[in-house]
C-alpha cells in the first residue's frame, strides 16, 4: 500500500512516498501503524505525535487527504495523503504547535471555590461536553481560528506575521467554547462565573459563529447543538446580526 | 550549529503535567511559590486520560470504612512491601485529594443518601470496602481537570514539547551529600536548551511501560524518564523489579496490539483462562490477582501451549450462556468498564465481542509499581529502613508513578488517579517550603557540564538510529526483564543493555536545533536503557515470584517468611547497585486471616461451577441483580464505520 507523507525540515517541506507492508493479507492497518512503520524502518527520524493509541488522548490528529483524522483511529487507504494538520503551524514533519490554543484559556477558567458543597451532579450535557479529548479536529474550517492567521492557514501566512503561540492565540475555536460552555453547564458555577464565560467566548469571537454552517468533532459531540448554538443565543444582541438565514 | 541555552529561574520545578504533577504544580503555587510545569506531550496527556477514571475514595461506600482498612488493604495486597507511613497518607488524605478533581470540573455521580461521589456496587479486587468511584468518560474526565488546573494556574507557568533531561546538582555544603539546584531542559518547539534554576524539584513523569512497547496499554511518553534522570543524579530506586502486568490485554490485530480488554472482575463469576488445547488453565479468574492471570497466561505461552499471537484464551463463554442470569452479565462487562470493553468491541469478531466465544488475550506492561525512593511527602530519601530524608538528595521530590513505595508487589484497582493527587498535593506543598526557607546562591558553574555534553550531542557522526536500537531494547525487555523471568534471562539483559549502550556513541544525531527528533529519541533511548539497567539489577536480587516479579525457575516467596524491598541506585561508573532493606510483616493473625478467607471464596466458585446448569443460573441471576439493576445491550461499535466518530473515518 502506497501512502504520500509530508515531511518537514527547517521550512522546507517534501513529500515522501512510503509502501507500506501488510503484517497479514487482510490488514486494515490504521494511519499510526504505517507512521510506526515508517520510523521503524525507512524513516527513522519522521516526526509525528502520538500516545495511547485508543483514541483517549487526542494527540495524534493529522491531515488525511486535507481532513484532521485522529491517527491511531483513522483507516489509511492506498494513495492517501498524510500532512500535519493545517489549522496550526508545522514544527518537524507531522508535529504541529499545540499550546497557542491551550494558553488563550488562561485567565478565563473556573474553579470551583473552597467550602463549596461539591456533592453536586452535573447534567448530562455537562457529561456529554467532558468527552472531548483535545484532537483539535474542530479547528478544520473554523473561520473564528482562521482569524489568527489572518483568515486563512497558519501555513499561507508569511512567518514574521504568525502569532507567537506563546502568547495564546487571540480568536477563539470550538475546543476554547467547549472549555467555556461546560463552565456554563457546571452546577457549581455562580451566576457571575457563567456570564464572565459567555463574555469571555464573545471576546474569542463567538460572532464567527453567526451564520457559520457548523464545526465538526473529532469523537462526535454535537458541537453546534449542545454548545455554539446555545451560547450565540444566550449573547443575542451582544452579536453583530445577520439578516440571512443562511444554511 | 550550537544550539542556544536560554536561563530561568523558579521556586519549584515540577516535571510531568498529569495527574501528580498537576497537583503537585497547584500546591506548590498555593504556599506562594513560582513555578514552572515541564511537559513533553501536550499538556495533561499523561496516562490519567487512559485509566478507567475510577478513584479510591474512602468512606465513598460504606461508613465502616476507616484510615486503617485501607492502608493495611494497600499494605497486604503489596506483600509487606509497601511503606506503612506511605499508604496511611495515602488513606488520610485519598478525600481531600479527591476534591482537588472536583474543584476543577470532575463531576461524579452522587449518592444522595449519603451526600458522598457514588461508589461502585461491588468492592474492587482487594478492597475490602466499597470505596472506588467511577466517572463518566473515564479518565478523560480526569484529564480536563488536570489541565484546567495548569493551564488556568496563577503563579504556574508551563512550558510543552520540552524533554527535562537531567537535574543539576551540586554537594551539600555539609559535605552529607547533593542537593538540587536546578535542571536543564530541550525546548523543542522553539530549538533551544532552558537552563532552569530552582532549589526544587519534583519528578511526576510517570513510568517505564514503553520499554515493553507495543505490549503495553499505557501512553507513549513513558520512557522511564522519571526513574533515569533521578539514578543518574544518585537517588535511590526502589521495588524496581515490580512492573504491574495488566492479564487481558489484546494480541491482535496489530493496530490494537496490548490495549486492555478487561480485568479479573470484569471475566465476572464463571469466567476461565483456557490454553491452546482448551484445556482450563486458571478458574475463578475474578477473584484472582492480575499478576496470576498474568503468570498463568505466560506459563501456558512457555509451555508451548500459547494462542497463536503468544497469550491465551479468556473463555466467558459460560456467563453468556445462561437464559436467565447472561444478560445481566453482558450489562455487566458493558459497564463495568466501559472504555475497555469498548475496545474489545472495536477490535474482536461480532461473536467474541458478544462473549459467544473466548477472547486471545496477553498481559501488557501497566504500572510502575515501585519508583523514586521517598518518605510520605514525596521526599527523596536513602539509607537503611524506611530511609531518611537526610540522606538523600536535597530538593528532589517525587509523586505519582515516579513514586514507589506505596504499592510494593501489587496495586490495587482504582488507586493511581488518588495517588497522583495524594502525593502531587504532599510534595507540591514541602518542596515550596523547602524553596521558601532555602536560599543558596546558585553556582551557574554546575550546569557547564551537562550544557556542554549536551551541545555535543547535536551533530553527533554515526550510523545507527535511536528508533531501531529502541525496537531492540523493547523486544529484549518483553523476553527477559517481562512478566515472567528466570534468572538466565535477567543475566542476558544486562549483556543486552551492555551492547546497547555501547552503540549511543554512533547514534546519528543531525544538528539542527528546532524539533530534532533524532536527539529526542536518543534522548528516550538513554532514559529506557537506565531504567532497563535498574528493572535487572531488582530482579536479580528478587530470588522468588512475588507480585508483579514472577520466575520460573524458582517458586513464590511465602507470605510468612521476611519481607523486603529492593533498593538500587546508580553509581559514579554507571553500574548499578543493588541491596535489600527489611520490611515489617503483617502480624501472622492477619495473614491466616486474609488467606482463609482468599481460600473459602477460590471453593465457593468451584462450588458454583460444580451446579447444574439451571440451578446455577438462577444463582447467578440473583447476585447480579443485588449489585446491579438494568439490562440493555450496547451496539456494535467498527473503527470508520458510519456509527464510528469522525476523526476516524478516512473516507466520507
Amino acid at each position: 500500500m502506497k501512502v504520500e507523507i509530508v515531511t518537514r525540515r527547517g521550512g522546507a517541506e517534501a513529500v515522501v512516498e512510503y509502501d507500506y507492508q501488510r503484517r497479514h493479507e487482510d490488514e486494515k492497518p490504521m494511519v499510526l501503524d504505517l507512521l510506526l512503520q515508517a520510523q521503524a524502518t525507512t524513516m527513522p527520524d519522521l516526526a509525528f505525535r502520538y500516545g495511547c493509541r485508543a483514541r483517549n488522548c487526542g494527540v495524534c490528529t493529522v491531515d488525511v487527504n486535507g481532513r484532521p483524522r485522529v491517527a491511531c483511529r483513522a483507516r489509511v487507504n492506498d494513495g492517501d495523503r498524510i500532512s500535519p494538520m493545517a489549522t496550526l503551524p508545522a514544527l518537524s514533519d507531522l508535529v504541529v504547535r499545540r499550546d497557542g490554543v491551550a494558553r488563550q484559556m488562561r485567565g478565563r477558567l473556573a474553579t470551583a471555590g473552597q467550602g463549596n458543597d461539591l456533592n453536586v451532579e452535573a447534567p448530562d450535557d455537562y457529561h456529554a461536553l467532558t468527552a472531548c479529548i483535545e484532537c483539535y479536529a474542530c479547528l478544520h474550517g473554523c473561520p473564528m481560528h482562521a482569524r489568527n492567521f489572518g483568515g486563512g492557514p497558519p501555513g499561507e501566512m508569511p512567518a514574521d506575521q504568525t502569532p507567537d503561540p506563546a502568547e495564546g492565540y487571540r480568536w477563539g475555536n470550538p475546543f476554547s467554547l467547549l472549555k467555556l460552555q461546560r463552565t456554563r453547564l457546571d452546577p457549581l458555577t455562580s451566576a457571575a462565573g457563567k456570564e464572565a464565560a459567555l463574555n469571555h467566548a464573545i471576546d474569542l469571537g463567538l460572532d464567527a459563529c453567526v451564520g457559520c454552517k457548523g464545526c465538526k468533532c473529532g469523537v462526535g459531540i454535537d458541537l453546534m447543538g449542545k454548545v455554539v448554538r446555545d451560547m450565540v443565543s444566550a449573547a443575542g444582541d451582544r452579536l453583530p446580526h445577520v439578516d440571512d438565514a443562511s444554511d | 550549529m550550537a544550539i542556544e541555552t536560554e536561563w530561568r529561574d523558579y521556586d519549584v520545578v515540577v516535571v510531568g503535567s498529569g495527574g501528580a504533577g498537576s497537583h503537585a504544580a497547584q500546591a506548590a503555587a498555593a504556599e506562594g511559590a513560582r513555578v514552572l510545569v515541564v511537559s513533553k506531550d501536550p499538556i495533561g496527556c499523561s496516562d490519567t486520560k487512559i485509566s478507567e477514571g475510577i478513584a479510591t475514595v474512602r468512606e465513598s461506600g460504606s461508613d465502616d470504612d476507616s484510615e486503617e482498612t485501607l492502608s493495611e488493604n494497600l499494605r497486604m495486597a503489596g506483600g509487606d512491601l509497601p511503606v506503612g507511613a506511605i499508604t496511611d497518607a495515602f488513606s488520610a488524605d485519598s478525600k481531600t485529594a479527591y476534591d482537588r478533581y472536583r474543584m476543577q470540573g470532575l463531576r461524579p455521580a452522587i449518592d444522595t443518601m449519603r451526600n458522598t461521589p457514588k461508589s461502585l456496587p461491588l468492592p474492587m479486587g482487594g478492597h475490602t470496602r466499597r470505596r472506588s468511584v467511577g466517572h463518566r468518560n473515564s479518565g478523560i474526565a480526569f484529564g480536563h481537570a488536570n489541565w484546567n488546573a495548569v493551564v488556568q494556574g496563577d503563579r504556574i507557568d508551563y512550558i510543552e514539547d520540552c524533554w527535562f533531561l537531567d537535574l543539576v546538582t551540586e554537594q551539600r555544603e555539609d559535605g552529607a551529600g547533593k542537593r538540587v539546584v536546578g535542571g536543564v531542559i530541550y525546548d523543542a518547539a522553539r530549538g533551544r536548551l532552558v537552563a532552569v534554576r530552582a532549589p526544587s524539584v519534583i519528578i511526576a513523569a510517570g513510568g517505564l511501560s514503553t520499554l515493553y512497547f507495543p505490549k503495553t496499554d499505557t501512553m507513549r511518553g513513558n520512557t522511564g524518564d522519571s526513574f533515569a534522570v533521578a539514578a543518574r543524579a544518585g537517588a535511590d530506586l526502589v521495588d524496581m523489579e515490580q512492573v504491574q502486568f495488566l492479564p487481558f490485554c489484546l494480541a491482535s490485530p496489530p493496530s490494537y496490539e496490548g490495549l486492555l480488554i478487561g480485568e479479573p472482575m470484569t471475566a465476572s463469576y464463571l469466567g476461565v483462562l483456557r490454553d491452546r488445547n482448551g484445556k482450563v488453565i486458571l478458574d475463578g479468574v475474578y477473584l484472582r490477582t492480575r499478576a496470576e492471570c498474568s503468570a498463568a497466561i505466560m506459563r501456558a505461552v512457555e509451555d508451548g501451549r500459547g494462542s497463536p499471537n503468544g497469550g491465551a484464551y479468556l473463555d466467558m463463554t459460560g456467563n453468556k450462556r445462561h437464559p436467565l442470569s447472561g444478560p445481566y452479565f453482558m450489562r455487566f462487562l458493558e459497564t463495568a468498564l466501559p472504555s475497555a470493553y469498548r475496545v474489545a468491541r472495536q477490535a474482536l469478531s461480532k461473536s467474541a465481542a458478544k462473549c459467544e466465544e473466548p477472547w486471545e488475550v496477553r498481559p501488557s506492561a501497566h504500572y510502575m509499581m515501585g519508583g523514586i525512593r521517598a518518605n510520605e511527602h514525596g521526599v527523596s530519601v536513602a539509607g537503611e529502613g524506611t530511609g531518611q530524608a537526610e540522606q538523600g538528595i536535597a530538593g528532589l521530590f517525587t509523586a505519582g508513578q515516579a513514586m514507589g513505595g506505596l504499592f510494593g508487589a501489587n496495586r490495587l484497582g482504582s488507586t493511581s488517579l488518588t495517588e497522583g493527587a495524594v502525593f502531587g498535593r504532599r510534595s507540591g506543598r514541602i518542596a515550596a517550603d523547602r524553596a521558601r526557607n532555602v536560599k543558596a546562591t546558585i553556582n551557574d558553574d554546575a550546569f557547564a557540564p551537562l550544557i556542554a555534553e549536551i551541545e555535543n550531542r547535536f551533530g553527533q557522526p554515526g550510523d545507527r538510529a535511536a528508533p531501531t536500537l529502541k525496537l531492540e531494547l523493547q523486544r529484549e525487555a518483553w523476553i527477559n526483564i517481562g512478566p515472567v523471568r528466570t534468572a538466565d534471562r535477567v543475566l542476558k539483559m544486562d549483556t543486552v543493555l551492555a551492547d546497547l549502550e555501547s552503540k549511543l556513541e554512533t547514534v546519528a544525531i543531525p544538528d539542527y536545533a528546532e524539533w530534532n527528533q533524532s536527539f529526542i529519541e536518543f534522548a528516550e533511548l538513554c532514559n529506557l536503557i537506565v531504567t532497563a539497567k535498574a528493572v535487572a539489577a531488582a530482579a536479580r536480587e528478587r530470588d522468588g515470584s512475588l507480585g508483579g516479579h514472577v520466575r520460573l525457575d524458582r517458586g513464590a516467596i511465602s507470605a510468612f517468611s521476611q519481607p523486603y524491598s529492593t533498593i538500587v541506585s546508580q553509581s559514579a561508573d554507571g553500574a548499578m547497585q543493588v541491596r535489600r532493606v527489611a520490611r515489617p510483616r503483617t502480624p501472622l493473625k492477619r495473614i491466616v486471616a486474609y488467606k482463609a478467607k482468599e481460600f473459602w471464596r477460590k471453593v465457593e466458585v468451584k462450588w458454583l461451577r460444580a451446579l447444574p446448569a439451571a440451578m446455577q443460573d438462577r444463582k447467578l441471576e440473583k447476585k447480579y441483580r443485588a449489585i446491579m439493576g438494568v439490562t440493555g445491550a450496547a451496539p456494535e461499535l467498527a473503527p470508520g464505520g458510519a456509527e464510528a466518530a469522525i476523526g476516524e473515518a478516512t473516507r466520507a
